[in-house]
């Protein structure tokens, strides 16, 4: 499961100007994101480095703008660990990024 | 550790005379107060009306005890003491928005102001007309500029604006001083020439501040990131992402350690290494207040579950010293290499001292390289 975090979360299409494709690598952090048990989050967070805390956070906000089903209660549990770990930072970072994910 | 609370409202700027007993400072509106200290009070003795705008920037030059102001009035005003009373001189610096900043020069013949009109002025005194003259550095700005601060080789002007972006540019006027000598950034320096450009940071640049010798010049970003570059043939930025609120003013203490403040509302020290071309966090310089630990009663805990979701019994009182947001932070004694004593000023209308011997005692892991 990790290793799908690790992977998913590789090469953001940040620097793309296709909505398509950010739609699509969306929708597999989600689906990963989704399938993680509660108790496997934290340590999956761990797990990632400073820069892959803040990209995480990028896709759980961008989550949070279309609500599917029970994903905003399951991206607010990634979001109480990612806090914990990137601070009020990473969240300026989300807010302040020009290149979204 | 000296706090001292001036007014209510935000104090928009502040500087300090030569010899530290006199701090001018704008609270927030049309004028500038001059308060002298007087054992541990501080009494108002003077007010600058002048300004028809909002005070955004104040800078008292140490050695020809002059002052410089700026404001959202798009005007910036050079005061001379004569006997007892602070008189003005227009400065026509010929921009169309309102200015934000302002410095003196380290030789004190000439000031920079930046403004929202994308471009920096650069004023120096033109002896034969006994007027104050402006020249512009327009490109390659693409927004307003937030900060500026002056190499030690007085032609050399590092900006921060809000086009996300710290440059050093040349402030270089043949007419006041003479060619300067090759540093760390270049060797050929005409007026306007860009010596360097960040890259790396987004967020707009709030503070930047250059290091003692020059070679190094660090700037706070919005994206809450603290950056060190450091001069040479090809320059070397490194930065520090923060898990912070933004940092709004940043200064060298030694060559090696910064102090910035900003929205957290204290101070924090950074800890650059060139060796490693590296920056990292080295302690939150405030002294917590022993607050008294009530425990909570089971209703209240109770309470705090059902309204707030929490267990924990945290207030929401900030236990730091200042209790808004810090927007100011300038150096009392010791210059850039050796720091003594800093000050800080914030929103909250309040100025703390902060001496650096009892913070390096108080704080057991904090060292200052």
């Amino acid at each position: 499961m990790m290793a799908a975090l690790h992977i998913a979360l590789r090469n953001p299409p940040i620097n793309s100007k296709n909505p398509a494709i950010k739609e699509r690598a969306q929708n597999v952090v989600l689906k990963v994101l989704t399938s993680f048990r509660g108790s496997d989050i934290e340590p999956a967070v761990k797990s990632l480095d400073k820069n892959g805390v803040d990209l995480l956070m990028k896709y759980i906000y961008k989550g949070f703008e279309r609500p599917v089903e029970n994903s905003s209660a399951i991206l607010l549990q990634w979001h109480e660990k990612a806090f914990a770990i990137g601070g009020l930072g990473s969240i300026v970072r989300v807010l302040t990024a020009r290149k979204t994910v | 550790m000296a706090y001292h609370s001036f007014l209510l409202e935000p104090i928009s700027c502040h500087s300090w005379n030569k010899d530290r007993t006199q701090i001018a400072l704008c609270p927030n509106n049309h004028e500038v107060h001059i308060y002298k200290k007087d054992g541990s009070n501080w009494n108002k003795i003077h007010v600058l009306k002048e300004h028809n705008g909002q005070v955004t920037g104040i800078d008292w030059a140490p050695e020809s005890n002059r002052i410089v102001t700026c404001g959202t009035d798009r005007n910036a005003y050079v005061w001379t003491l004569k006997g007892d009373v602070w008189k003005p001189t227009l400065v026509i610096l010929r921009i169309n928005r309102a200015a934000r900043c302002v410095t003196w020069s380290p030789k004190e013949n000439k000031f920079a102001v930046g403004s929202g009109s994308r471009l920096i002025s650069v004023c120096y005194f033109e002896q034969e007309n006994d007027w104050w003259v402006c020249k512009h550095i327009k490109k390659p700005i693409r927004s307003t500029i937030l900060c500026l601060d002056w190499h030690p080789n007085n032609v050399l002007l590092a900006a921060g604006s809000c086009d996300f972006k710290c440059r050093i540019f040349s402030a270089y006027i043949k007419e006041v001083e003479e060619k300067p000598a090759p540093t760390a950034w270049g060797s050929k320096m005409p007026f306007g020439e860009v010596m360097f450009e960040s890259t790396g940071t987004s967020g707009w640049v709030h503070g930047v501040c250059f290091s003692d010798s020059g070679n190094r010049v660090a700037w706070a970003s919005h994206d809450s990131t603290v950056a060190v570059a450091e001069g040479g043939k090809t320059a070397v930025c490194t930065s520090l992402s923060s898990e912070t609120l933004p940092l709004l003013c940043v200064t060298f203490i030694t060559e090696n350690s910064l102090v910035a403040a900003g929205h957290d509302c204290y101070p924090v020290l950074f800890v650059y290494d060139s060796n490693n071309a590296a920056l990292s966090f080295g302690g939150k310089l405030d002294v917590p207040k022993q607050s008294a630990q009530k425990g909570l009663t089971a209703r209240e805990r109770f309470q705090n579950l059902d309204k707030k979701a929490s267990v924990d019994s945290k207030e929401a009182v900030l236990e730091s010293v200042h209790k808004n947001s810090i927007s100011q932070i300038s150096i009392l004694n010791g210059g850039k290499a050796k720091c003594a004593k800093f000050c800080t000023t914030g929103m909250d209308g309040g100025m703390a001292i902060w001496d650096v011997k009892t913070l390096e005692s108080a704080m057991k892991d904090l060292k200052i390289v």
